[in-house]
């Protein structure tokens, strides 16, 4: 089976590695970073990514402003994303099954099986 | 006939001396203007227990009397009727003992021989009129005083509200990141290693504790949020305390419990008054170190007067005859200092930063009760240690 392939746009530099390394430790994802938003479209589109991870609030360009651009590319707009965001709590995004607004949430810090839980969980449903 | 002159007033004459209670009484009744239903009293106390049983719009007090002399006389009538207007009558050559009596708060004062019945009545009406004004600005500023305390209140929790999401965000972050090593690191070198799977478990506490904190500051802006159900108040209690109870081990602290059995039940969001609760016994447990006694005691009870010494002079939410719970959570420590129990409320005030502490404890803590229509005060006990009170509406 191929590995999957995941985006993570997020500003923050180092936590995007840490999410790259665990991600692809278990040797089933391949994992690509921008650290731009203003980028995360034009990258996506070569990419073709399985899913994003997608920070919330970001300079210039906010994640749901990345989502509404997403939606404009018909190889982009049913691709799943998943917010990873530091302005809720766990509680918050359990109280709400991890969907606000429609969108899947997570809230940051949280563990990575957590990550991976969500990832698989929106991997099968895309399918 | 009279001439219309203002409503009737309700009179009170104290005054021992017979003659010049009845010289009052005549100008009264004599006087073209105004109209008076009059009732006299030879002593302070006799004044005292006509008030109690009439109704009076005035009070015309002689300051020396056969059981209180000079501006004392003044001073217990106050403090017993602060509401009631007074005009003194006082002997000849004592206009300095007039004009103090002023400035303790009589409305007027009148010098014996030296006035006729019409400066009498324009006297006490202007008094009647003037207390009246008084009391209403008294009320007004009050009014002003709470609402600026309010607007100051709700101005500290707005920048506490923006601080913490701003906090929130930037330290998030960082914390992920750690945390994320951190179990990266693990499943390259744990499994085998005790020594590292410690560190790297420590690190991610570490980093967890953090977050607590910021979540403590998040905790701010959903604080009105509450869930109230009817508790019964020794329940929580009963909850709470298995949650301070590793930490009352370790300072070798004796918990006596005096709870009453048959409390009314109060409504209240039971997790936040527990975590009232814990907060306040954790404050109580810092300050018994090398050991103590930790009393938590419930009554219930008739809000009285002397309970009123426990509000806050600026916040008074209960009236003598409410129904209160009522839980006081005393310990034996060195108690608190007193520049220190003005602050203690304040959002990020601490005497333990150097170990970690944030100061939000007890101001979560006085906010959850004031949303809850409760209140909260820390006080010294006079046997030394430090009293938390929190009072309930049944």
């Amino acid at each position: 089976m191929s590995k999957k392939k995941i985006l993570v746009v997020d500003d923050e530099v180092r936590f995007t590695q840490m999410i790259k390394l665990n991600l692809e430790a278990g040797g089933k994802y391949d994992v690509k970073i921008e650290n731009n938003a203003a980028q995360a479209v034009k990258v996506a589109l070569e990419m073709k990514p399985d899913l994003i991870l997608l920070d919330v609030i970001m300079p210039e360009t906010e994640g749901p402003d990345v989502v509404c651009q997403l939606r404009e590319h018909d190889t982009l707009k049913k691709v799943p994303v998943i917010f990873l965001t530091a302005t809720v709590t766990k509680e918050e995004v359990e109280a709400q099954q991890g969907r606000i607004g429609g969108h899947a949430f997570l809230a940051k810090p949280g563990s990575v099986d957590d990550l991976i839980f969500c990832i698989e969980q929106h991997l099968a449903n895309a399918r | 006939m009279k001439s219309q002159f203002g409503k009737k007033l309700q009179v009170l004459i104290v005054e021992d001396h017979p003659l010049d209670r009845k010289i009052l009484l005549n100008m009264l009744s004599s006087s073209p203007i105004g109209e008076f239903e009059t009732r006299a009293a030879a002593s302070l106390s006799l004044a005292f227990e006509e008030i109690m049983q009439h109704r009076f719009d005035v009070v015309i007090l002689d300051l020396n009397l056969e059981d209180s002399r000079g501006i004392d006389t003044l001073q217990k009538f106050h403090r017993k009727f602060p509401h009631l207007p007074v005009v003194i009558n006082t002997g000849s050559y004592q206009d300095d003992l007039g004009l103090q009596a002023i400035k303790k708060g009589a409305q007027d004062y009148l010098v014996k021989g030296t006035y006729k019945s019409y400066m009498l009545v324009k006297s006490l009406y202007y008094a009647v009129e003037r207390k009246k004004a008084e009391e209403e600005l008294k009320t007004a500023y009050t009014h002003l005083k709470e609402t600026q305390i309010q607007l100051i209140q709700a101005e500290k929790m707005n920048v506490v509200g923006g601080l913490a999401s701003g906090i929130a965000h930037e330290v998030k972050n960082p914390l992920a990141t750690i945390i994320y090593g951190v179990e990266y690191l693990g499943t390259k070198l744990g499994h085998h290693d005790d020594q590292i799977n410690l560190t790297l478990e420590s690190i991610k506490e570490a980093a967890r504790t953090a977050d607590d904190i910021i979540k403590g500051l998040l905790d701010f802006a959903s604080l009105s949020l509450l869930k109230k159900t009817p508790e019964n108040l020794n329940d929580v209690i009963a909850r709470s305390l298995p949650l301070v109870r590793l930490q009352c081990d370790r300072n070798g602290i004796e918990v006596k419990k005096a709870l009453e059995p048959q409390l009314p039940l109060i409504k209240i969001d039971k997790n936040r008054i527990e975590q009232v609760i814990v907060n306040v016994i954790l404050n109580a447990l810092q300050a018994m170190k090398d050991g103590g006694t930790l009393t938590i005691k419930t009554e219930a009870k008739e809000f009285s007067r002397q309970d009123n010494g426990w509000m806050d002079r600026r916040s008074k939410p209960f009236r003598s005859g409410d129904h209160v719970v009522i839980l006081d959570i005393e310990d034996t420590g060195p108690g608190i200092k007193e520049a220190h129990l003005v602050k203690i409320f304040d959002p990020f005030f601490t005497t333990r930063r150097a170990s970690g502490g944030v100061g939000l404890g007890l101001a979560i803590a006085r906010t959850i009760m004031n949303n809850h229509g409760g209140h909260i005060r820390i006080m010294n006990c006079e046997s030394g240690g430090a009293r938390a009170r929190l009072i309930f509406r049944v």
